[in-house]
């Protein structure tokens, strides 16, 4: 919106009476235009809003997607807690089996679809390492039932113990949220790694391998 | 008219504040009891296997576990942080739903308490600024050259504003003060601006600005787009309301925008002195505001953390002693026998005349007695029941299990066939009398009775 | 075929919709008022193309077509024809489909109603935009979100089916659908906004015609967030019906600010004020809607109401950045040109407490903003740790801000414009204050404590009061005037109904509603009891005063599920069933509530676990009072709404007028007054407006 500029047809400007006309026409300055003094309130207020904004985008572009955000443990680097109870074919079960090892706590569950994903991966994990020192296997039902988890484990061809956890306090202390969910346990007790996704044998490997390069 | 609402609303207002007081809980504080704490604990966990729903409300297995923990971590004596800490050790800290107030979460409380203060700055901002004259429409345009948009827009809401001003007097939304001082504002504005451009120049502007004014702004229907007929009932309307209080003619309104200068004084400290004291009310209505809404969680938070509705319902001592016995019916329902004799009997301590507490404990003390083989326990029973027999004698209940005690403790049929008489005489439900009937039926037979028509067959 | 089809639909939108673009950019910028009048043309092919799509995916749906990947992952052969249908809004390609089909139809309305203005330079701009924002959305699905991709590879003879939580209520039908008519219908009034901006035009009756739209976007809005809790509480089996989730935030945001424009607006109709503010108000609703589309399907907030993830996030934020850009950027340039001349005269005044609400409700929305969007900012501030924001942050912030929402909501409609006096005030407020005193002692005195619903039901019932005290004025205003008319009683009586119409009177049974929904949130959330019950076949327990026997179980098989359901008989009346659910086969169970509502109390009943021998079954138990009052007062506020469409009585001449700024012609569109109660100031007397009468509110057109 753009102001007219004034031109000759305009009706004289406001005055205080005829005084001041004759000293306007007699040569002096012209009169300064008047235009409301506009508080810059909208626009200070709006570049406010697009500095937080570009904050607000900025922090959203970067962020990873949930599902794949790495979520620590704060189990990591401290001491694992006790896995201990009755298998799922009603054996008592404690760890650890054989000192010096390390241990892979897998969390699992019938009704989970990338656990049954993990499955084979565990299965060849299991095969490549059946010799006595080599790093173990562990399973522990989480929130399903024992029949279930059995049926299961058996229609994979598991090899390695599988945990019954019916109150759910072996997940609970373990701070496992959903499954899968797996530990890597150094043979001095202590967590070394957690993965939150489906792991493969390669990626347990690796782990180990790292565990055992840093000394663990 | 002032005076006679005032004790009417002083009234109203300490029955509030004594009803909140006492709702509130202010004259009951007791220290939260470990229900209440473990309750307080849950409400801010969060489920490990949900996305958003605490402890407290999830059915889901992981939920159930932690919640058994807090109860057991709780009961060994831990303090609520220490609660908290050990799942945090566990799941990490984003399983609490409380952001913690330090380090950088601290931003995510502090934020909207600035925010609530700019609000407050700018609804402050807004309305004193206006109110302490408006800039815009009163700055000085003498001796300028002014932009005709520009006037023309204000002369046109100034116009329209006392129009509007006029039927809301007529209304009675305004007082006559108010009204006057918005007429009063409104018309010097307008006056300030100069003549209306359309405003047949009469000559030249002789007169000065009153009567360069008076067409345009005496006659606040004359610049209404909106029609003759508004005009000279407003102009006649305005000018009879003015009567009683400026020496007014026609062109009085005009006049008293450079003449009555006294008068305008005294009206305007009266005003003045007027708003000062809506003002302080606004303050202290302001004041009495902001510290409910700060009053409010800090109450809350400090009966239980982390909760914040924290109402309840005050049970009367009747409803108590119901509630206690339905408890008490959930827990034999679960098989939790010692707990609900113990609520029996807690129910007894305080009515010893409780029928339905007493036949049910004796009940209890049988069923405990035979599986535990305790003689005195049964003779307990026994005693228990025959008293809720006299208390309330057609209590089918009472008779049912009298009935079956001396059927199957004592061998005794005829005697229990006697007891299950009385009890199919007592009315008993339909659900009931199926549950009963292979025990009557087997008393009946035994005694050699015919069995009642009553009993249905198993 | 039905891909083909439907990309060629997606194809005819996207296209149709950058043609209009260049149509009416070369006809504003060469001044050509023909090719303006042709630019609305292109509106209805939007729409054509959108339903094209659209019909193409639901013969995929219905027909089972598994060579689509979206019918593969969202339908099975056992899936019922219902959810066949509602399997288009299931998943992200298909929603992002329905958004802009509803937004063709948004456009086709427009250019239909504007069609005697479409020369008009500002009717041009808002087409421009509205066609600018449906090509994004078409274009979004012939990209990362397109609906119609084709199964590479074999052709499985059966699909995965819908999501189980999405296939076990009918209200899948309704909610989505009624959500998007209210979050898409923002676009309109942030075309108008944006268009008003570049023009420098802020005429009184495109305001006005704002204003009708975004009431027409806010109703559904409310009635897809209301539907959208009743379904949670129906299926989601926890009993509450609001989590504080991501999603339900996303669309609670432009709700919250939606709501402060519609009030702040009517400060502008009556006094001219705060156009600026009014402007950024509808933008920054738009620009929530956007947001909140990113929120629920980019995946950076995990929530059990969203989308899965897919690359669409970049782009919706890109979208939201771009948005903000240009709404903003507009008041930044544009702005402080357009203020009004006036000011607020009073802060005891009606402009006063509509400014105090908006920025109260600014602040509400701030504040569940942040509290959404707080994880991920701690996490970039603070990387590796990480914080959560629930349920307990949120009640603490937001009740202060409801209660004293329900109090400028009791007080504010007895206040006058302008200026009030003490005396008016006093007389208008004494009887709902003194109402809402009792019920605060009443509740006192039946043993119900806690500060927090006592202040809830104590300012509910003086908002109510105030309400219904505005309503009953303006019904005898309507009788009296029907009376003066000279009609005969019957029918003057029946013209009260004049008197409940119109947008204060409807806007006074929104209050109510809102009422009812307060004291239905307040009692269900501080007096709920959660229990447990666990019952072998024909016990009977209780718990919270109610009895739950269970009579038996049955087991129940459909094509698409199997489900084991218990029979519970609840205080000795009606049997409900709680159930567990399979949906397919290795998918897991589902829970499904059984609900006892009645206006006092509902009693909620899950299945907690079944165990592995016969033995006793775990149930879940949740009584909380006053439930059934939100679903009431949700309908009541949509009915509401509705009343306050319809147009009052014709406008006297004396009535006070909308303050029109800028325009030279008195508003086309008069919209009614506030409520104007029976004279209480001076009584006038001598020769006064002949027609001057006390009247009613909702008096006017």
């Amino acid at each position: 919106m753009t102001l007219p500029a004034p031109t000759g047809t305009t009706p004289p400007p406001a005055s205080d009476g005829p005084a001041d006309e004759p000293a306007a026409a007699a040569g002096a300055p012209p009169p300064a235009r008047f235009t409301p003094p506009t508080r810059h309130t909208a626009r200070w207020a709006a570049l406010g809003v697009l500095v937080v904004a570009a904050g607000l985008i900025a922090v959203l572009a970067t962020r990873p997607p949930a599902t794949v955000a790495e979520v620590q443990s704060p189990l990591v680097g401290h001491l694992a807690p006790p896995v201990r109870g009755v298998t799922v074919d009603g054996r008592a079960f404690a760890l650890p089996r054989a000192p010096g090892t390390y241990v892979v706590v897998n969390f699992f569950a019938s009704w989970c679809v990338p656990c049954q994903e993990e499955g084979p991966e565990l299965v060849k994990f299991a095969f490549e390492h059946d010799r006595p020192g080599d790093p173990q296997l562990v399973s522990v039902v989480f929130d399903d039932s024992t029949a279930d988890a059995r049926t299961y484990q058996a229609t994979l061809g598991a090899t390695w113990p599988t945990l019954a956890d019916p109150r759910g306090t072996t997940a609970l202390t373990f701070g496992v949220r959903a499954p899968p969910s797996t530990f890597l346990v150094a043979p001095d007790g202590r967590v070394v790694a957690y993965i939150i996704a489906p792991v493969t044998a390669s990626d347990l490997d690796t782990l180990i391998a790292q565990a055992r390069a840093s000394g663990a | 008219m002032t005076r006679r609402h005032f004790p009417l609303w002083t009234l109203l207002g300490v029955v509030l504040v004594v009803a909140l007081l006492a709702g509130g809980g202010a004259f009951s504080s007791s220290p939260p009891t470990e229900a209440q704490r473990v309750a307080a604990i849950e409400s801010k966990i969060r489920c490990p296997s949900c996305e958003d729903l605490t402890v407290a409300v999830s059915s889901a297995p992981t939920a159930v576990t932690v919640r058994a923990t807090v109860s057991h971590l709780v009961a060994q004596g831990q303090s609520d942080q220490q609660v908290e800490d050990y799942l945090v050790s566990r799941y990490g800290s984003a399983i609490v739903l409380d952001p913690p107030t330090s380090g950088w979460s601290l931003l995510v409380w502090v934020l909207p308490l600035v925010g609530g203060l700019v609000a407050v700055a700018v609804l402050v901002a807004v309305l004193v600024r206006r109110r302490r004259g408006d800039v815009d429409l009163d700055a000085d345009v003498r001796g300028t050259q002014v932009d005709p948009e520009v006037v023309e827009e204000r002369r046109r809401f100034l116009t329209q504003s006392l129009a509007d001003a006029d039927a809301e007097y007529l209304a009675g939304d305004l007082s006559d003060a108010d009204y006057l001082a918005l007429r009063q504002r409104d018309l010097g504005r307008l006056a300030a601006l100069g003549p209306a451009p359309g405003v047949p120049s009469r000559g030249a502007p002789s007169g000065g600005a009153p009567s360069g004014g008076a067409p345009s702004g005496g006659v606040p229907g004359g610049g209404v787009p909106g029609g003759t007929p508004r005009a000279p009932a407003g102009a006649v309307g305005t000018t009879t309301l003015t009567v009683p209080d400026a020496p007014a003619s026609a062109s009085g309104v005009a006049a008293s925008a450079t003449a009555a200068d006294p008068a305008v004084e005294s009206a305007g400290t009266l005003r003045a002195r007027r708003a000062r004291n809506r003002w302080f009310l606004i303050g202290a209505v302001a004041c009495f505001v902001v510290a409910l809404i700060v009053a409010v969680p800090v109450f809350t938070s400090r009966r239980l953390p982390g909760q914040t509705a924290t109402g309840s319902i005050q049970l009367s001592p009747s409803q108590q002693v119901t509630r206690t016995l339905d408890q008490a019916a959930t827990a034999e329902n679960e098989g939790q026998l010692g707990l609900a004799a113990q609520l029996y009997q807690s129910v007894l301590s305080g009515h010893p005349d409780n029928e339905a507490a007493l036949a049910q404990l004796g009940w209890l003390e049988y069923q405990i007695g035979r599986s535990g083989s305790s003689s005195s326990l049964i003779t307990q029973a026994r005693a228990d029941l025959a008293r809720a027999a006299l208390l309330v004698p057609d209590d089918y209940a009472v008779h049912l299990y009298q009935g079956t005690i001396l059927f199957e403790q004592d061998g005794n049929a005829p005697a229990a066939v006697d007891q299950y008489r009385q009890f199919l005489a007592d009315a008993p439900p339909a659900a009931v009398r199926s549950q009963a009937a292979a025990t009557v039926r087997a008393a009946f037979t035994q005694a050699g009775e015919p069995v009642p028509a009553g009993v249905p067959t198993a | 075929m039905n891909g083909t089809l439907g990309h060629t639909g997606v194809l005819l939108g996207f296209v149709a919709s950058l043609v209009g673009m260049a149509v009416l950019v070369v006809g504003l910028v060469r001044h050509r008022p023909g090719q303006l009048r042709s630019g609305r043309l292109y509106a209805p092919l939007i729409l054509l193309g959108g339903v094209v799509a659209v019909f193409a995916m639901q013969r995929a749906l219905i027909t089972h077509d598994f060579s689509l990947t979206y019918v593969a992952d969202n339908n099975s052969r056992s899936t019922p024809l219902l959810y066949s249908i509602t399997g288009m809004w299931s998943a992200l390609a298909g929603s992002i489909l329905l958004w802009g089909v509803i937004l063709g139809g948004y456009a086709t309305a427009m250019v239909w109603r504007f069609r005697a203005r479409a020369a008009d330079e500002l009717v041009a701009w808002a087409t421009l935009v509205m066609y600018a924002v449906a090509a994004f959305f078409f274009g979004l699905m012939l990209g990362p979100a397109d609906p119609f991709t084709r199964v590479t590879g074999r052709v499985l003879a059966d699909g995965l089916g819908p999501n189980v939580l999405l296939q076990d209520n009918p209200l899948v039908l309704f909610h989505p659908p009624l959500l998007y008519l209210g979050l898409v219908g923002f676009t309109l009034p942030f075309a108008f906004a944006v268009a008003s901006l570049v023009t420098g035009r802020l005429d009184d009756d495109w305001q006005g015609e704002t204003r009708r739209w975004t009431l027409f976007a806010w109703t559904f809005l409310t009635v897809g967030i209301v539907l959208g809790a009743w379904w949670s509480y129906q299926v989601l089996g926890w009993g509450g019906f609001w989590a504080w989730d991501p999603v339900e935030n996303a669309s609670l945001l432009p709700w919250l600010v939606g709501t402060a424009y519609l009030h702040s607006v009517m400060v502008q109709q009556r006094r001219g004020l705060l156009r600026v503010w009014n402007l950024s108000l509808v933008i920054a609703t738009f620009s929530l809607t956007i947001l909140g589309t990113f929120l629920t399907r980019s995946g950076v907030i995990q929530s059990v109401h969203a989308f899965s993830t897919s690359s669409i996030g970049p782009l919706l934020l890109g979208f939201f950045g771009l948005v903000l850009a240009v709404g903003v950027g507009l008041i930044a340039w544009r702005g402080d040109r357009l203020r009004s001349p006036g000011g607020i005269d009073s802060p005891v005044s009606r402009e006063g407490a509509f400014l105090a609400n908006n920025l109260l409700f600014v602040l509400f929305a701030f504040v569940v903003l942040l509290g959404t969007v707080f994880p991920l900012l701690y996490e970039a501030l603070h990387s590796g740790a990480q914080v959560a924001v629930g349920a307990p942050y949120f009640n603490r912030l937001v009740i202060p801000l409801g209660l004293a929402l329900l109090f400028l909501m009791a007080v504010a409609p007895a206040l006058p414009w302008r200026k009030s006096s003490t005396e008016v005030l006093r007389g208008r407020l004494a009887v709902p204050a003194a109402l809402g005193v009792l019920a605060v002692v009443v509740c006192v005195l039946s043993g119900i404590h806690g500060i927090e619903p006592l202040l809830a039901f104590g300012l509910g019932a003086f908002a109510a009061a105030s309400a219904g005290r505005a309503l009953v004025l303006s019904v005898r205003g309507a009788w009296r005037t029907a009376r003066a008319a000279g009609q005969p009683p019957v029918r003057a009586a029946l013209a009260g109904w004049r008197g409940l119409v119109g947008r204060a009177n409807g806007g006074m049974v929104v209050h109510i509603g809102v009422v009812l929904i307060a004291v239905g949130l307040a009692a269900s959330t501080a007096f709920g009891q959660r229990g447990t019950v666990v019952l072998a076949r024909g016990k009977t327990g209780s718990f919270a005063g109610h009895t739950v026997e269970f009579v038996g179980t049955r087991i129940v098989r459909t094509p698409s599920h199997l489900s084991q359901e218990a029979l519970l008989r609840v205080d000795g009346g009606a049997v409900f069933t709680p159930a567990i659910s399979q949906f397919g086969t290795g998918t897991q169970a589902v829970g499904t509530p059984a609900i006892d509502s009645s206006l006092t109390s509902d009693v909620y009943l899950t299945i907690n676990r079944i165990p592995d021998q016969g033995a006793a079954w775990t149930f879940g138990v949740v009584v909380q009072p006053l439930v059934m009052w939100l679903w009431i007062g949700g309908a009541l506020v949509v009915v509401g709404s509705v009343l306050s469409a319809v147009p009052g009585r014709r406008r006297r001449p004396t009535d006070p007028v909308s303050a029109p700024v800028g325009a030279a012609a008195p508003p086309t569109e008069p919209d009614p007054s506030d409520p104007v109660p029976v004279v209480t100031g001076p009584v006038v007397t001598g020769p006064v407006v002949p027609e001057r009468q006390p009247v009613g509110a909702g008096d006017a057109p």
